[in-house]
């Protein structure tokens, strides 16, 4: 099996079709990724995916070999979650702007749903990296490019609020 | 009320499938190759703009003595200057041409 790193070189050689192995070898974690930030919202984790995948290649170039391409495009489905929200933020009716727009589907799991629907934006991020994908502070820290100390004390403020 | 550990550890243990992942694939790729055709075009358009102007700037400035410079030459041209002046434009398109196309542009 051809390694991340191989495909993007082999993608930005001139073979689109190469990407196409990356979009299906990470369409359902992205797509997980998505229905777990977005509380169970189908349309949203697939837009979610879809952007990430289109941003992914546009900005594929830019892609740094020292990091894992996983990592890199993680980043780039949680920049597409904010700007979703964002968008939905500013383009929510003036009456429900302390409310998202988006109705959760809780058919998966919804006690996860659940538990990570009291914190901000950042801190579901952190939170379903950190315990479900069982990233390490200092792989959130560098795929949200923030400082390892941010990233600590929000996960924990996080855990606060939740217990 | 499950405590947050079980709650995580069944979540961990739950997995989200793409729908129609293929279809999912063709038609990102699709959109990816949509968007490249819509920079190329755009591309395209902007040297074309560029050059229509440059065009215009050149040569129609100066027109009026250009004009009169060509009908003065016109008495003196013979059959060989004409074909040597066709022939040095058809070169300079010729040039033109294969740049434009080494570049990709078109």
């Amino acid at each position: 099996m051809e390694s991340d790193e191989e495909l993007v070189k082999r993608t930005l050689a001139g073979g689109n079709h190469h990407y196409g192995v990356l979009i299906q070898r990470y369409a359902d974690y992205l797509f997980g990724l998505g229905m777990r930030l977005t509380a169970g919202n189908r349309e949203l984790a697939e837009d979610i995916s879809q952007q990430s995948f289109l941003k992914s290649y546009t900005y594929l170039k830019s892609f740094d070999a020292r990091k894992t391409y996983k990592h890199w495009l993680t980043g780039i489905a949680v920049n597409c979650f904010k700007d979703i929200r964002l968008k939905e933020q500013r383009y929510a009716p003036i009456d429900d702007t302390n409310e998202a727009s988006y109705s959760p589907r809780l058919e998966e799991n919804s006690d996860f749903f659940n538990l990570i629907q009291p914190l901000d934006d950042n801190e579901k991020i952190m939170f379903t990296l950190k315990y479900v994908y069982d990233y390490r502070t200092q792989e959130i820290a560098d795929v949200l490019d923030l400082k390892t100390g941010t990233v600590k004390s929000k996960i924990s403020r996080a855990l606060e609020k939740l217990k | 009320m499950n405590s947050i550990e079980s709650i995580i550890e069944q979540e961990k243990g739950v997995s989200y499938t793409q729908r129609n992942k293929q279809l999912f694939s063709f038609y990102t790729l699709t959109l990816i190759a949509q968007e490249q055709a819509s920079r190329r075009l755009k591309k395209r358009a902007g040297i074309s703009l560029l050059l229509i102007v440059a065009f215009l700037l050149l040569f129609l400035a100066p027109i009026s003595s250009l004009i009169e410079g060509f009908i003065a030459s016109l008495s003196t041209l013979d059959i060989i200057d004409i074909f040597k002046i066709g022939a040095l434009n058809y070169g300079l398109v010729f040039i033109f041409y294969q740049f434009l196309k080494k570049r990709s542009i078109f």
